[in-house]
């Protein structure tokens, strides 16, 4: 399967698990790519939310503190960076600040923009995946660099009972070109 | 059941400790609040969830948690982020860093029906935050279970938050009483952190 079809796979394969919610902007209507990822959901289970990319991870971890599995989408690293505060300093933390006690698992989507055939300059196109693995202590941060990677990254996700969460880096322009 | 003489007597024992050099790491102490943490404590149920800043040790109390349990984890080292999912306590050390969680559980509450309510605490400097007017203005608008406890000692560490901000009046204090909001005012005894001395590690 392709790219695009892998990932939407794994979308609706983790939609069969009632503990998922997927949150974001543009998961209710039309907007970005990954919007089509997750079109044939049912509504029920995708939560629009505002323009607010701290509020949105916040509402991750505590959506994943109340039993949920969250699947946050922010379409671009460039925006994820808004919620860096909450990642870093809550979702990763969780577990080791209670002493275990918490043991929340989230879904976090993000994207490295496409530069093709649109390039919508350097604002919109940062990967900062190694980064990232370098902030997190327990977050486990997967980029899908291939097609056959997708469905057991979201699988392993789900399934996972390490008490990580996990954020899942894809690339924009493999939805068309892989 | 918890009184303000054994509030202030667990916070008065832990002071001595800190002082004693024996905790090795902050803590942030109550003092003032006694009687309007109490009464809002009134309407918390053991179903409902807790969240709190770096300055939690009344709220476990009176959550629930052992006093005992509880100055073990003071004890530790984590008294800035107090934790017990059993009691449903959850705090950070971050400044807004509960309020937008605070959100989270309450969606979470709604979208299985339970029969729950978040409590969040902040104090004023965080309530006038643009993560804490976010989380307020979403959680009004979709009908979330939420009620927000500002507390008002006025100042963030040691700057003013009026003078800094600007303001005359904060923007909560236009809106009481309200069905989301409790606010109060106290005066502590103690400094943003430690108790008073300075201990040498």
């Amino acid at each position: 399967m392709k790219y695009f079809d892998e990932l939407k796979r794994s979308m609706e394969w983790l939609a069969e698990d009632p503990r998922t919610v997927f949150i974001g902007q543009a998961v209710e209507v039309p907007g970005t790519a990954m919007s089509n990822t997750v079109k044939d959901i049912p509504l029920a289970r995708r939560v629009e939310l505002p323009v607010a990319e701290e509020l949105q991870m916040g509402m991750t971890v505590g959506l994943a503190l109340q039993g949920h599995v969250p699947i946050s989408i922010y379409p671009r690293w460039n925006f994820l960076l808004l919620a860096v505060n909450q990642l870093v300093s809550h979702l990763d933390k969780l577990d080791i600040m209670s002493n275990g006690g918490y043991r929340p698992k989230a879904i976090i989507r993000t994207g490295i923009g496409s530069e093709r055939p649109l390039h919508p300059q350097h604002q919109h196109i940062g990967d900062f995946t190694e980064a990232f693995r370098l902030m997190c202590s327990t977050i486990e941060v997967i980029r899908l660099d291939e097609p056959e990677q997708v469905f057991p990254a979201y699988e392993k996700a789900l399934l996972r009972e390490d008490g990580r969460s996990t954020l899942l880096v894809e690339w924009g322009d493999f939805y068309s070109e892989k | 059941m918890h009184s303000p003489f054994s509030l202030i007597a667990f916070e008065e024992d832990i002071a001595a400790e800190f002082n004693a050099g024996k905790i090795r790491a902050p803590v942030h102490l109550y003092f003032g609040n006694e009687e309007p943490i109490i009464e809002v404590f009134k309407q918390i149920r053991p179903q409902d969830w807790v969240l709190c800043s770096w300055r939690s040790h009344y709220q476990c109390l009176l959550k629930g948690v052992p006093p005992q349990e509880l100055k073990t984890e003071i004890m530790e080292g984590r008294s800035i982020s107090l934790c017990f999912p059993k009691q449903r306590v959850f705090s950070s050390a971050i400044v807004g860093g509960v309020v937008p969680i605070a959100a989270g559980v309450a969606l979470g509450i709604k979208r299985t029906g339970e029969d729950a309510r978040v409590y969040c605490f902040m104090g004023e400097m965080t309530a006038e935050t643009g993560i804490a007017h976010e989380s307020v203005k979403y959680c009004r608008n979709h009908g979330l279970p939420v009620t927000w406890v500002i507390e008002d000692n006025g100042k963030s560490v040691c700057t003013d938050t009026k003078s800094a901000w600007g303001l005359e009046s904060h923007w909560w204090e236009k809106e009481l009483p309200s069905p989301d909001i409790i606010a109060y005012r106290y005066k502590s005894k103690y400094p943003h952190a430690g108790a008073g001395q300075r201990v040498q590690f």
